[in-house]
């Protein structure tokens, strides 16, 4: 493992704690007042400004200071965590965030924003109250600018070079036990008393170490008073009796004397004086018998190999102190190779405590970290193994008509078994949407801001799980609709409050898993789809003829319509030229689907099912113009055979099928794709009645059915080039490929009859 | 004979850098998570050396040191406080807990050397 | 030495005298009083300064009981420690060895 490794290490650790922070925040909003939540918060930017500092990221560091002083103020009940408070210390986990992003990826972030944050910050741990935000206000020099990556890797951490404790020692051996020597003989001298408390032993320091560094220093001669020393049967063994007094001649100084007993400072009287040059030794030896002290303290350290410090190992000393000059990340290189140099066998025994090391750990933590790309390998694998299964089963049935049962059982058994290494391979990949939900609060957060609106996000089964693929995918769409419904659909506060609701807005955000799909809602407590308005916007548009008969939910549907905005005016968020339609498309990409209900006056329900997975689909297999197609299942409503009596001509090439007392366009799927010119007869096929975009339905014509199945997804953008109509393709058993309908591009397709002329449709993907 | 170093830290970044600077300085490197963690491990780990953090999730640094403080077998080990504060308030607090010494982050492995030194035979 | 008619008894000290040993050290020599005494320094490898205060004050009672109170054999360790921190342990080293 290398710095970069652990820069990689401490990124990913920054999210997480980022998402405590951010976690923790909101629990302290909604009013709970645990200390360790507070604790929680105050670690989270403790941590990351501790990890900051050792990569010598500056301006992270200077930020989660100011951060991390406030939230002291918080923990020491200094200052009260007001809803106020809060809102201050919310934005600054979002600048947080964006720092780290910025330390990582390089980039910049809103200079005005983090200084206005820090001014904030400083002015609440001083007990004022925050600053009003001002862009105007000059940026702060040093707080938060935004340096790229490279440059804040390239900020070496301020090394520390110790002149104590192993420093190279300047004298020679021969000095040892001489008389006052000349090559020491104009050294400064100082006479130094120490007298231990026995505190100092309790606390694990030890009076000989001390003595050890300090002898380091230079020729010392030493006297132990062992005055106070009572007989065996008085003493108390942990008392310290002991008190020395050495006169030593350093070129040290007297600082490096003091910070030999940095550690014990508190814990022993000391008293170092300065020594007039040649008085030294008659002053000390005068009344007390002094002991020169031997400088070959080696077997003080005991049988080990002490890598640095050693007085025999003078020029690795040197080596060390060389590298200490330079960044911190060298030394740590610099070690490396020392010890690489050294003998073999210590990587062996590094090894072997690097296994205690993993071992101690990985009795704790009951999790791993594996690398992506090794689990969608092993994804991708178990997806063969699935494929390559039903090849098997497949060869086997057609060759032995008989049915040679014990085969056949230990096929159903593989089977079986492959679909639990699928269903546990799959599960490896999933994750909770936690993160994408709590990146949501953010973004209300930024909305509520910008609109003036007070909202409150409620968030609700983040833990459910879904494979990290769709994960990913969601963050977009979702971030949209959350805009939407905070722009769009909440009123401001004084309409709320003018309707008997509270000013704050709450926007609800669930998750959930629902027969083997994962189904998120999106609520607020809006208006509601203003129904006249939509309707209005569709007529203009020409979506709806003035005197269509359209059903409340059908009305409501009619936002997904391409280029559909209800806003009077494009506003700075929603209004982007993205509506609706492309939330829409993007979750159908993902195999899912979307639905509105609004309650005038009460509020939108956006509900949304999606699979749990993109690298698996349940299909159903089916012929069309001799070609084996699959639909996803989740697109189908009901199927049918159509009867030659519910067949409609309408205009020139539409057909209607008549189901229930309702009409329902008929898509001949073969004459789409273009798999045949001619038009089917409906009669000989079949209808897979399917739901469209605009909550309409449409019967999609095809030969026949064959069967439904699990299949693995293969992208055909991947392996070919993206085919309008068809979103991808599989194996089936026979070995065959087969192509996986993109319903609703064929749907759409419909009205303008052939594929080709939907250029459009390349970004269903 | 190595010595062996059990490292108190919550943090996955100091705990690797802790690591790979005490395997590359020759000693051996036990690690633990939080406080209570640390005081479980203690021992089987039988460290030379004791390195905790402060500010950790379960058990803090304090009441770590106090938890070995106490134990009969581990109460004279040296340990040292790694802390980003540099103020005498929380040093202070932590050697009444009992610390040996303390080295202040940011984390430089030549001071977290010198300091295991400093503390060791 | 002129030890009386009590027995000779020895004393072989851990190689690590540290905190801990200092009242277990302590307890040893309280159980000696009154024997002359050989210690056995040999496997020492770290001494602190609280156990070297024990065996000082156990030096000076056995002065007091007019017992002998030797090191036999003392390691490296040892000897350069007592020598750092300034104690004199020269005329407890037995001289028939």
């Amino acid at each position: 493992m290398d710095m970069n490794e652990i820069k990689e290490i401490f990124f990913q650790e920054c999210e997480e704690q980022l998402a405590e922070l951010e976690s923790g925040l909101l629990r302290l909003n909604d009013g709970d007042r645990d200390p360790e939540t507070v604790n929680a918060v105050f670690r989270a930017v403790h941590s990351i400004k501790g990890g900051a500092g050792a990569f010598g990221l500056d301006d992270l560091v200077s930020f989660a200071h100011v951060f991390e002083t406030t939230l002291d103020c918080v923990r020491s009940n200094k200052l009260e965590p007001t809803q106020e408070v809060l809102k201050v210390m919310l934005k600054s986990a979002d600048v947080l965030a964006d720092l780290t992003n910025v330390a990582r990826d390089g980039g910049s972030v809103d200079q005005a924003r983090s200084a206005q944050l820090i001014r904030e910050l400083e002015a609440l741990a001083k007990g004022e109250a925050p600053p009003a935000a001002s862009a105007s206000e000059p940026v702060a020099p040093k707080a938060a600018v935004a340096k790229p990556a490279a440059v804040a890797k390239a900020a070496p951490v301020e090394p520390v070079v110790n002149e104590h404790g192993f420093a190279p020692v300047a004298f020679s051996f021969d000095d040892f036990g001489g008389d006052e020597d000349d090559a020491v003989g104009d050294l400064p001298a100082y006479d130094i008393v120490f007298k231990p408390k026995s505190e100092l032993y309790t606390k694990g320091n030890e009076a000989t170490l001390l003595l050890r560094d300090l002898s380091r220093l230079g020729e010392m001669s030493i006297h132990c008073n062992m005055d106070s020393l009572p007989p065996l049967d008085q003493m108390d063994p942990e008392t310290a009796y002991f008190s020395w007094k050495v006169s030593i001649k350093t070129d040290k100084g007297e600082d490096a004397i003091r910070s030999v007993f940095e550690f014990a400072e508190w814990d022993c009287e000391l008293d170092v004086t300065a020594v007039e040059t040649g008085e030294a030794s008659d002053a000390a030896t005068d009344d007390l018998p002094m002991q020169p002290v031997p400088f070959d303290l080696s077997a003080l350290d005991g049988d080990l190999d002490v890598p640095l410090g050693v007085v025999e190992e003078e020029e690795q000393i040197a080596a060390a102190q060389e590298a200490a000059a330079e960044t911190a990340s060298n030394v740590v290189q610099m070690a490396g190779n020392a010890s690489r140099a050294a003998a073999s066998e210590k990587s062996v025994a590094a090894a072997a405590a690097q296994n205690n090391a993993q071992q101690a750990s990985s009795a704790a933590a009951p999790t791993i970290r594996v690398d992506l790309d090794r689990v969608d390998r092993l994804i991708n694998l178990v997806g063969e193994l699935v494929i390559n299964q039903a090849m098997l089963s497949q060869s086997v049935i057609e060759n032995d008509s008989n049915g040679v049962s014990s085969i056949n059982m230990g096929l159903e058994e593989l089977q079986q078994l492959t679909r639990e290494i699928q269903d546990s391979v799959m599960a490896i990949r999933a994750q909770p949407v936690k993160p994408v939900f709590q990146r949501m609060a953010r973004t209300v957060r930024e909305i509520a801001d910008i609109t003036g609106k007070s909202v409150r996000l409620v968030t609700e089964g983040e833990n459910t799980e879904v494979d990290k693929t769709v994960i990913d995918k969601l963050a977009e769409p979702l971030t949209h609709m959350i805009r939407n419904a905070v722009d769009h659909g909440l009123e401001m506060p004084e309409k709320r409050l003018a309707a008997g609701k509270s000013a704050e807005g709450t926007v609800k955000l669930t998750a959930k898993h629902r027969s083997g799909r994962i189904v998120i809602e999106l609520s607020d407590d809006g208006a509601g789809i203003n129904r006249e308005k939509v309707r209005q916007k569709a007529i203009d548009n020409d979506l709806i003829a003035a005197d269509a008969n359209l059903s409340d939910e059908e009305i409501d549907n009619l936002i997904f319509h391409a280029g559909f905005s209800t806003a009077d005016k494009v506003s700075d968020l929603s209004g982007r030229g993205v509506g609706m339609d492309v939330v829409k498309r993007s979750i159908q990409a993902l195999g899912g689907r979307i639905n509105i209900s609004s309650k005038p006056g009460h509020g939108s329900v956006f509900t949304m099912s999606l699979p749990l997975t993109l690298a698996v689909l349940d299909g159903m297999v089916v012929t069309v113009a001799g070609q084996t197609l699959v639909v996803p299942l989740t697109a189908i409503v009901e199927t049918l055979q159509p009867d030659a009596a519910a067949i409609h001509s309408f205009g020139a090439t539409q057909r209607l099928i008549s189901i229930r007392n309702s009409f329902c366009p008929l898509v001949d799927v073969g004459r789409i794709l273009n798999f045949r010119a001619t038009q089917a007869n409906p009669v000989e096929g079949v209808a897979l009645l399917v739901e469209s975009e605009g909550g309409g339905q449409r019967a999609l014509m095809v030969d026949a059915i064959q069967g439904q199945r699990q299949v693995v997804i293969k992208s055909l953008e991947a392996n070919y080039t993206h085919v309008p109509g068809i979103a991808a393709a599989t194996i089936l058993g026979d070995g065959r490929v087969a192509l996986i309908l993109d319903v609703d591009a064929v749907v759409s397709a419909s009205r303008g009859q052939s594929l080709q002329l939907e250029s459009s449709l390349a970004a269903v993907g | 004979m190595k010595k062996k170093v059990l490292t108190v830290d919550d943090s996955r970044t100091i705990r690797n850098m802790l690591l790979v600077t005490l395997n590359n300085a020759g000693f051996e490197t036990i690690q633990a998570e939080d406080g209570i963690e640390g005081l479980e491990i203690l021992e089987d780990a039988n460290p030379d050396v004791i390195v905790t953090d402060i500010n950790m999730p379960r058990l803090d640094g304090f009441g770590f040191i106090e938890g070995v403080r106490k134990n009969e077998k581990f109460r004279a080990i040296p340990i040292l406080v790694l802390t980003t504060e540099s103020d005498a308030e929380k040093k202070n607090r932590a050697r009444q807990a009992g610390a040996t010494g303390w080295i202040v982050k940011p984390f430089d492995p030549t001071k977290l050397i010198d300091a295991i030194e400093r503390v060791t035979a | 030495m002129a030890a009386k008619k009590a027995a000779r008894k020895s004393l072989n000290l851990a190689p690590v005298l540290d905190l801990n040993e200092a009242n277990a050290l302590h307890g040893q020599l309280m159980g000696l009083r009154g024997n002359a005494l050989v210690i056995d320094a040999s496997a020492v490898e770290r001494v602190g300064a609280l156990c070297v205060q024990v065996l000082m004050a156990g030096a000076k009672s056995w002065e007091e009981d007019k017992q002998s109170f030797t090191f036999a054999k003392v390691s490296d360790a040892f000897t350069k420690t007592t020598q750092l921190i300034g104690v004199n342990i020269d005329h407890l080293m037995a001289k028939e060895i």
